[in-house]
């Protein structure tokens, strides 16, 4: 992309960033930053009841913690985000910690705008209409790959309503965001992985997206070379402090990417297919990346260049279209060595369905993005058709 | 002759450049989910007091009356999208994709995101019927 003339675009990045191994010990320090005195955690009960990050978070705070919320559900619902709510006041809570993966953090983000707007979060849906400061919220991710604890999207279900409501909010940004590689040693190598590709979806598709500029360039290109040497690692070796402390920054900048710049055609299948068939949403991503990739490199083979150098890729003598050709097939034989589901048969999408589902799809805010323009339904039918 | 924006005098000939577009209907013909309103905040530097509203009546593909309303009346629509003057501007001129412009936070939406998002060729007739009222802009007076 040139600085030329029509270059416009504004980037708000406000998440404080704590990195390092044992950074969790900071976390007092990051409240008495934000103000918050009286600090509530919001998780899920499995994170608290079988694992031992709460109880080392719940230690870190002392006697400063107000509560521990772990009505945290995989996608979060208004339900949960109301009930939470209700929690913390009860609590007397000034501020929330997020812990967890990308559920856990958009309940978070949720909560923060109804402890400050009132009412129900169902009355707030929409795009840029907060203008207040929201309550403090600092983000500590078990896993590395939503990178929520950087962006300004949540998107809540309404489960009554049978909706999915979208939110898109500068003011939901977390104000800090605690990344201890630490905390992130015991995720099974599945969900390390899923969650991994699901960071490098992010990268891929904020480097090709429409809104893309010089910053997102900049933060995606880095995050895929860091996937690309270091979710192998992380996920062959669970214990390795430095894949996984790097797969959390990769997290999170491709999260800062995305953040300005939007997500596209991948993004607009997965959570249809997240929705309707509760496939996890980083395995979504990975199962799709592949044949968008194919599908776009007609006209974004320029910017696929530029995503193989940055995977390192032989691509001397091909044509622009090629190496997008040839970056999809890299995307599909990392997802081979991850050994994560290649076709969308393999997690039981019926295929009776996927008109169904291209239909869904064309209404997803992720297709507006995409860098190659596509809202029609037969087109994107034919990607699902491919993934299939 | 040129129509003042916003005014009721321009919002009575945008209805009828909407009525006159059938790009428009058959890509609204399944809009079923009431009525948009689109705000154009105050800004007294160029005449404009308080915040203006242009509620759409629309429905599967008509459009049953334009009218002007106060903000607060705008906001009882299921749609809402507010935004400065000059993106008001600058969307009637073709300049800036309405959709696009929310999902840049250029323009506010209080609604379901997803369902203008799915009615995207409707949003671009509605545009284009715009382009062709004849428009004085406050700023260009």
């Amino acid at each position: 992309m040139s600085c030329a003339n029509d270059l416009s675009f504004s980037v708000y990045q406000p998440t404080r960033l704590v990195f390092g191994d044992g950074a969790v010990g900071e976390l007092v320090s990051e409240c008495k930053r934000h103000h918050i005195e009286r600090p509530v955690i919001v998780t899920d009960k499995i994170l608290r009841t079988k694992t031992d990050l709460v109880s080392r978070v719940e230690k870190s705070l002392g006697a400063r913690l107000g509560g521990v919320y772990d009505g945290v559900i995989p996608d979060t619902g208004v339900e949960v985000i109301d009930d939470g709510a209700t929690f913390v006041k009860k609590c007397g809570g000034d501020g929330l910690i997020s812990l967890g993966g990308g559920s856990a953090i958009d309940t978070a983000k949720g909560m923060a705008i109804v402890l400050t707007e009132g009412g129900s979060i169902r009355d707030h849906q929409g795009a840029s209409r907060l203008i207040r400061k929201q309550t403090p919220h600092i983000a500590i991710p078990t896993t590395a790959g939503t990178g929520s604890e950087v962006t300004l999207y949540i998107v809540v279900k309404d489960h009554a309503a049978h909706e999915k409501m979208n939110f898109m909010e500068d003011r939901i940004i977390p104000d800090g965001a605690i990344l201890d590689p630490a905390l992130t040693v015991g995720m099974p190598a599945l969900l390390t992985a899923a969650t991994g590709m699901d960071a490098l979806t992010h990268a891929i598709e904020a480097y090709t997206s429409l809104n893309r500029n010089p910053v997102s360039d900049a933060n995606a290109l880095h995050a895929i070379r860091l996937v690309v040497e270091f979710l192998p690692r992380a996920v062959e070796h669970g214990d390795d402090k430095i894949a996984r402390g790097q797969m959390l920054l990769a997290a999170s900048i491709a999260g800062m990417a995305f953040n300005s710049s939007g997500v596209g055609m991948v993004h607009a299948m997965a959570h249809v297919i997240g929705a309707r068939y509760g496939v996890h949403h980083g395995t979504a991503n990975a199962i799709c990346l592949p044949h968008v990739m194919r599908f776009c490199s007609d006209e974004l083979g320029a910017r696929y260049r530029d995503i193989a150098d940055a995977m390192k890729l032989p691509i001397a003598g091909l044509g622009d279209e090629a190496t997008g050709q040839r970056a999809a097939d890299a995307v599909a034989e990392l997802l081979k060595k991850l050994k994560l589901p290649l076709r969308l048969r393999d997690v039981a999408v019926p295929e009776a369905e996927l008109e169904a589902c291209a239909e869904a799809s064309t209404s997803d805010g992720a297709i507006v993005f995409n860098g190659k323009f596509a809202t029609d339904k037969d087109l994107l039918l034919g990607v699902y058709r491919n993934a299939y | 002759m040129s129509f003042t924006f916003p005014s009721a005098e321009w919002a009575t000939d945008y209805k009828r450049k909407l009525d006159e577009n059938p790009a428009y209907r058959e890509a609204a013909a399944a809009w079923t989910f009431g009525p948009i309103a689109l705000v154009i905040k105050g800004d007294a530097a160029i005449g404009l007091a308080e915040d203006v509203g242009l509620f759409l009546d629309i429905d599967r593909g008509v459009c049953r009356d334009i009218k002007v309303v106060s903000r607060s009346d705008a906001d009882k629509a299921p749609f809402c999208i507010a935004g400065e003057y000059s993106r008001w501007k600058s969307v009637i001129r073709k300049e800036l994709d309405p959709i696009k412009a929310m999902m840049q936070k250029k323009l506010e939406l209080k609604g379901q995101m997803t369902t203008i998002v799915k009615y995207v060729n409707a949003s671009r007739e509605l545009v284009e019927s715009a382009t062709r009222v004849p428009t004085q802009f406050l700023d260009e007076k």
